[in-house]
Formats: C-alpha cells, sequence, structure tokens
C-alpha cells in the first residue's frame, strides 16, 4: 500500500489523541450562555417537575453523549424532578436505562416514584405525535414489563400536558422532530443535549425560542458539570478535543502552504 | 390497478392525517393513535421481517458465489447471534444479550463512529485551500469555529470566541434559515406531488 | 336520545373540530397548497418553464460515462437519516429512476444499498421498471439493491466496505444523510470516484461541499425530478416554490421593517 498524505494525517491524529487523553487535566472554562441557559432552567423548575428525558442516540456516540447525560440527570436528580426515561432510537434503549438506574442510585431515588423508564418507541415521528395524544397508550407497561397503572408516578398523566418539558438527549437530528412535532403541534417545551455536530442545525431554533434551551458537545458538557461542581469525563475530555482542533488548524494551514508553493513551482515552470 | 390503489391509500391518507393536524376533536384523536399507534407499528414489524430475509437470502447467494465470503458470515452470525441469546437468556442486565451489545456492538459502533475524526482532519487539509474569495472565507470561519470550542485560556475566550459566535448567529444563520426555509417549501411541494399523484416515481412510475 | 341529538352530542362536545391554536398555520398551509395546485393545474400557468442549470444535476451523465468507461459500477445511496416517508427520500428515488435508466442503456453495475427495508423495496421497483422503460429488462441484478443494516454505523461500514472492495467510479451520495456522511464521502474520495452528493440536512452539506465534486444544496434535490424528466406539471410545482419563497421573503422585509418602527409588535409572530 502507497502511503499517501491522508495517511501521515491520521497518524498524526492518533498520536496526539492518545497523548492528550493520557494527561488528567481538567480546566476552568468560561461558560458559554447557551449551558448557563439551560441550566437555569432546569434550576427556575419548581422542585417535583414531572420531565420526560429521551435517549435519542446510537450506541456509537457514547463517548460524546455519556457525559452530557449523566451532567443532565445529576442536575435533574439533584433538583428532584421527576423523570421518565424513554428511547426513540433502538440503541439508546439500555444506555438510558443504565445512566437512569446508575444516577438514581446515587441520589436515592425510588423507581416507580421518582423516576421510570418507559423504553423504546420505534417509528419516532408517529411516536411523538401519538405520545402528544396519549403517553399511556403509546406505553401500556414500562421497560421492565410493569404496567402503567402499577406506577405511582403516573398517576393522572396523560400526554405532553402534564408534563413540564421534554428533554432529548441526541446525537443526530431527533431534536429537530422534537421541534416539528412536539413543540409545534402539542407545544410542550423542547430542550435538547446534542452532540456537538449537530450544534449549528439547532441553532435557529433556539434563536426563535423554539428551543427552550440546548447544550452541545463535550465542551457543553465540561461547562454544565462546572455549573453543577461536578467536573467529571467533559471536564476530562477537553484537553483531548483542545489538542484535536489545533492539530486540524494546522493541518489547514500546511494543506495552503503546499498549495501556494506548488502554484508559485507551476508558474515558475 | 397495481399502481393505483397503492396511489389512492397515499393520497387518502396523506390528506387524513393533513386533516387531523389541524383538529383537537376526540374522534381526530382516537383516529390519529389507530394510524400512528397501530397501523404504524405493524407496518414497521412487517418492513423488518422484509429486510431481514433479503439480508439473509443476498448473503447466502454471495456465499455460494465465493464473493466475500468472510465478511458475509460474520454478517449471517452477527445478525443470527443476537435474537438467539435474547430468545435464549434475556435481554435484561448481565445477560450475554447485553453482554455482546455492551462489548461488542457499542465498541464496533464507536470505531467507526471515530473514523469520523481521522475524516474530518483529511478533508481539512484536502478541501480548506484558500483559491478564491469564499473558500477563504469559509477557510478563516472554520478555523474561528474550531478555535472557540477548545481551551485556550485567555486570548481565545477574549477575543477569538465573541467573533466565533457572531460568525455562528448571523451569516451562518442567516445562510442556514434560508436554505431551511427552501427545503421546507420543496418537502411542500414533493408531498403535494406525491399525495395528488403527479410523482409516481417512488410507484416505479415515471411522473406523469 | 334520537340519532340527530347523539350525532348533535359527538359533533360538538368532543372538542373543537378545529384547533384555534393551530389557525394560523392553517391559513399558511392553505395558501402554500392554493399557490401550488394553481400553477399546477392552471391552464395559463402550464408554460414552458426553464430551471437553471444545476452543475450536480448535469454531471451525471458524466459520472455515469466515467464509469462504463472505466468498466467500474455505480454506486448510489440514499443515507441513513430518512425513511420513505421523507420527501428527501422521494426526491432522491426520482434521481435514481433517471440514473438507473442511463446505467441499464450503458449496461453499468448499478449498486444500491441502503439502512431501510421500506427504501430497498421502492428501490427495486424503480430501478426494475426504469431498465424496462430503456428496453434491458435483462440487465436488472437485483442483489445489487440490498439493506444492509438500520444500524447507523453498521450501514456506513457496510456501505464504506462496498466502496472500497468495488472501488466504484462514481458515487452518489442523495438523501438524508447524518454522521456518516463524511465517512463515506471520504473513502469514495479515497478510491477515486467522481462524488455527487445532495442532502437536506443543513449539517451534512459542509462535509459534501469540502469532499465531493458536486453538491445538491437543499431544495435543488427537490427541483431535479422536474429537471432531469422536463416534465412541465413537476416544473410548474417548482415554480410554485419560487413564488411562495418571494412571498415569505416579502413578509420578512415587511416585519423586520414593522419591529425596527415598532418594537413591541407581535403580529408577526402568528401565535
Amino acid at each position: 500500500m502507497k502511503i499517501a498524505a491522508r495517511h501521515y494525517c491520521f497518524i498524526g491524529l492518533a498520536v496526539v489523541v492518545v497523548i492528550a487523553m493520557l494527561i488528567d487535566y481538567r480546566p476552568e472554562l468560561e461558560v458559554s450562555d447557551e449551558s448557563r441557559r439551560m441550566f437555569e432552567y432546569l434550576d427556575s423548575l419548581p422542585e417535583g417537575s414531572l420531565l420526560l428525558i429521551s435517549f435519542d442516540h446510537e450506541a456509537s456516540a457514547m463517548p460524546e453523549i455519556r457525559p452530557l447525560a449523566l451532567a443532565l440527570l445529576r442536575h435533574a436528580f439533584a433538583r428532584r424532578h421527576r423523570l421518565i426515561g424513554i428511547a426513540l432510537m433502538a440503541e439508546g434503549t439500555g444506555i438510558g436505562y443504565g445512566l437512569m438506574n446508575q444516577m438514581a442510585k446515587e441520589y436515592n431515588c425510588e423507581y416507580g416514584s421518582d423516576y421510570v423508564y418507559l423504553g423504546f418507541k420505534p417509528q419516532y415521528i408517529a411516536a411523538i405525535l401519538s405520545m402528544g395524544e396519549s403517553l399511556p397508550q403509546t406505553f401500556p407497561d414500562d421497560y421492565t414489563g410493569r404496567a402503567w397503572a402499577d406506577l405511582s408516578m403516573l398517576a393522572g398523566v396523560r400526554n405532553y400536558g402534564d408534563l413540564a418539558g421534554v428533554i432529548s438527549i441526541a446525537d443526530g437530528s431527533m431534536v429537530m422532530h422534537w421541534v416539528e412535532y412536539g413543540k409545534g403541534r402539542y407545544g410542550v417545551p423542547v430542550s435538547a443535549f446534542v452532540a456537538a455536530a449537530m450544534v449549528t442545525t439547532f441553532d435557529p431554533y433556539l434563536a426563535s425560542g423554539q428551543l427552550t434551551a440546548m447544550v452541545g458537545g463535550l465542551r457543553g458538557a465540561a461547562e454544565y458539570e462546572q455549573l453543577i461542581g461536578r467536573p467529571g469525563a467533559g471536564a476530562r475530555a477537553m484537553l483531548a478535543q483542545t489538542s484535536m482542533h489545533i492539530y486540524v488548524v494546522a493541518l489547514i494551514v500546511i494543506g495552503n502552504v503546499v498549495y501556494f508553493v506548488g502554484r508559485r513551482k507551476g508558474r515558475g515552470r | 390497478m397495481r399502481r393505483r390503489l397503492p396511489q389512492i391509500i397515499c393520497g387518502l391518507f396523506g390528506l387524513v392525517l393533513l386533516v387531523l393536524y389541524f383538529s383537537s376533536h376526540a374522534t381526530a384523536k382516537t383516529l390519529n393513535l389507530l394510524i400512528l399507534v397501530e397501523y404504524y407499528q405493524i407496518i414497521f414489524a412487517f418492513t423488518l421481517l422484509v429486510g431481514v430475509v433479503s439480508f439473509v437470502r443476498v448473503n447466502l447467494q454471495s456465499i455460494e458465489r465465493g464473493q466475500d465470503r468472510p465478511y458475509r458470515v460474520i454478517s449471517l452470525l452477527g445478525l443470527a447471534a443476537m435474537p438467539v441469546t435474547a430468545a435464549l437468556w434475556g435481554i435484561g442486565g448481565g445477560s450475554p444479550f447485553m453482554w455482546l451489545f455492551g462489548n461488542v456492538q457499542v465498541p464496533l459502533q464507536s470505531t467507526v463512529f471515530a473514523l469520523l475524526a481521522f475524516f474530518v482532519a483529511s478533508a481539512s487539509y484536502r478541501g480548506f485551500r484558500a483559491h478564491s474569495v469564499p473558500a477563504a472565507v469559509l477557510l478563516v470561519s472554520a478555523v474561528l469555529i474550531l478555535l472557540s470550542r477548545s481551551d485556550l485560556g485567555g486570548f481565545v475566550s477574549t477575543y477569538i470566541t465573541p467573533v466565533a459566535e457572531w460568525v455562528r448567529n448571523n451569516p451562518s444563520m442567516s445562510a442556514r434559515r434560508a436554505i431551511l426555509i427552501g427545503i421546507g417549501l420543496g418537502s411542500l411541494t414533493t408531498s403535494l406531488r406525491v399525495i395528488l399523484g403527479i410523482e409516481r416515481t417512488w410507484l416505479g412510475g415515471e411522473s406523469r | 336520545m334520537t340519532i340527530a341529538s347523539a350525532l348533535m352530542l359527538w359533533a360538538f362536545s368532543e372538542g373543537l373540530w378545529i384547533d384555534l391554536a393551530k389557525v394560523p398555520v392553517l391559513v399558511g398551509t392553505c395558501i402554500c397548497v392554493i399557490v401550488v395546485l394553481y400553477t399546477t393545474y392552471h391552464r395559463k400557468s402550464r408554460l414552458e418553464y426553464h430551471i437553471r442549470e444545476i452543475q450536480g444535476l448535469k454531471a451525471i451523465e458524466e459520472a455515469i460515462g466515467r464509469a462504463t468507461e472505466m468498466a467500474r459500477p455505480l454506486l448510489f445511496t440514499p443515507g441513513w437519516g430518512g425513511d420513505i416517508q421523507r420527501p428527501t427520500t422521494i426526491a432522491s428515488m426520482n434521481i435514481l429512476g433517471h440514473v438507473a435508466e442511463t446505467t441499464a442503456r450503458y449496461d453499468c453495475p448499478l449498486i444500491y444499498p441502503t439502512h431501510d427495508p421500506v427504501i430497498m423495496s421502492v428501490a427495486q421497483e424503480v430501478i426494475k421498471e426504469s431498465y424496462a422503460r430503456a428496453g434491458y429488462s435483462d440487465r436488472v441484478r437485483p442483489d445489487n439493491i440490498t439493506y444492509v443494516s438500520s444500524s447507523q454505523f453498521g450501514y456506513a461500514a457496510a456501505v464504506d466496505g462496498l466502496i472500497s472492495r468495488l472501488e466504484p467510479a462514481s458515487v452518489f451520495l442523495l438523501g438524508t444523510f447524518e454522521a456518516e456522511s463524511l465517512i463515506l464521502a471520504e473513502t469514495g474520495n479515497s478510491v477515486g470516484a467522481i462524488q455527487i452528493a445532495g442532502t437536506d440536512s443543513t449539517i451534512q452539506l459542509a462535509f459534501f461541499i469540502v469532499a465531493c465534486d458536486y453538491t445538491l444544496i437543499g431544495e435543488e434535490l427537490f427541483a431535479a425530478s422536474g429537471y432531469l424528466s422536463d416534465d412541465q406539471t413537476i416544473k410548474a410545482s417548482v415554480r410554485a416554490q419560487d413564488m411562495l419563497k418571494i412571498a415569505i421573503a416579502a413578509l420578512l422585509i415587511v416585519a423586520v421593517v414593522w419591529v425596527t418602527v415598532d418594537p413591541l409588535s407581535t403580529w408577526w409572530r402568528f401565535e
């Protein structure tokens, strides 16, 4: 195999990220307005508010999504909000259940009275719409097989009208569907914790108020961890992310130098 | 009739769902639930079956022909392993199914996703060349955004972050909104063409 | 209770037939639908319409020709982000129909991997019909139109593997893409394929513009059907899009001026 320029790019990146990951450095960050807005939104809700947390991601996004999800769950459980967990993507189902149980244990929360996990519903658009009509009919029983009627926390919950809001933890465009169908059709406040790549996609919705608040990427996770006073995986990954960004900027500079030198040589001939 | 019937069904359901969107009557809600929860889920289950059957058939044929044999065998083993372990030991915590999910599926998926970082690096090296004014603008914007999402202390947060935020919230947002409006209108006309039967390519036929 | 009174009770006591909160959306939707129907069916508006040249669509012939000359296949995939309900997928199918008709004539293998069984079934139908239209039904290879995986990166890995092993001369990435977009585009680039991409996912457009030869931006994908088929009815509906766009732009300008003069005004929010 012929080694091409792209292969050197790959090797360089691997070296930079691995070295950065080995160094345990948790920086003090300047918190962005977006992260603060989410923090203040959750803080402003009265204790015991009912929130629907939707795990709308695949297993692949775990390194970025997990710190975001943990920061959110820590804050929500600490504020004693009551949480309903669901997943609109199959692979998020087990992950969401595990994370909710892990955080509930940390904050001494009881399944059935402080939080429930309803599990996965396929056909996400249909699921979002049908929950707007009737949550119990969409999820007749929870992830563990217990009937809706047996879960004390869900007594009297019919649809989005009984919730304080929906928070989507997403690595893709699911937030857009929540905004279009959940917020647009049923008026439920929608917020999001999203992978960094999706931040600019949802910026217009945040600016227009269709999205109540949004936290994005590892940087967002690190900022949120700082806000709740629990530095974790987000802060830990900041050095690797920063190193990679600087490496990519360096590649762009090198690429341009190579390009202009080549062009000058071409003209010289 | 082979095309007419699906077209009628498509048009009818398209119109019904459109009308139901604007109603808060109990009957409309019931109809909505019936279509969205019951029918969609049934259709989804059947389509999955179609996919699995096709997947198995194509892979078996390839194995028979000796084409990409190792890949095909692994695909079929993977396809069989998950439902079999789920059927035998369930999908609770600590079950073989969850073990496979956590120790095979998640790392494999994360590995492929991580490729993105490498491809971003190589695409940046190759693609961000200042060979024209628009390309230079793209390049500068990319650098600004990258630096603003990094932790480089005082200089970046004082000077670069505000500029990057301005880029994100003004030119970038304006362009994105314009594209979104165009996409919205394109989706609307395409949907109407399908509902009205003007667009029939999805049935295998030509547009009218 | 008589039948009439029971009907009256059913009609008026179980919520409103029209949700008042959605009236602004209903009015907007009606205007859009009327404009589209008018331009599509009105006799006078069915004049000859011309869609400007779209480089990405013009390059389709070149891409197929290149694959034929090099005796290498052509790969077409609709991305992982959409299902058959999405207008983008329908738009992608329209282009697929045109591409398949041309590959049938040139006898160029067309590979179509997808993440959705329904899309697979529809694509099989579209390709079969297109080959029949070109008069080469015998050249269809159903095994090339496959469902690979519903999992995002399972799909990305499968398509990547196909690109690496088959080394297609041309790659069409048209549909709804998410994080897999750059993985596919860079792999296609590494095997030296001509790449034509198009999507409604705004974030992925940036990746495609950097990594592909031609990119259809958002609505260009929806206009493709009229552009490729030269069907005046479809072109008329594309014209309706433009008319609505002008109306929206005018409304935006009015709202901006209004809110500048009267910052407390809220009518333009239509809430």
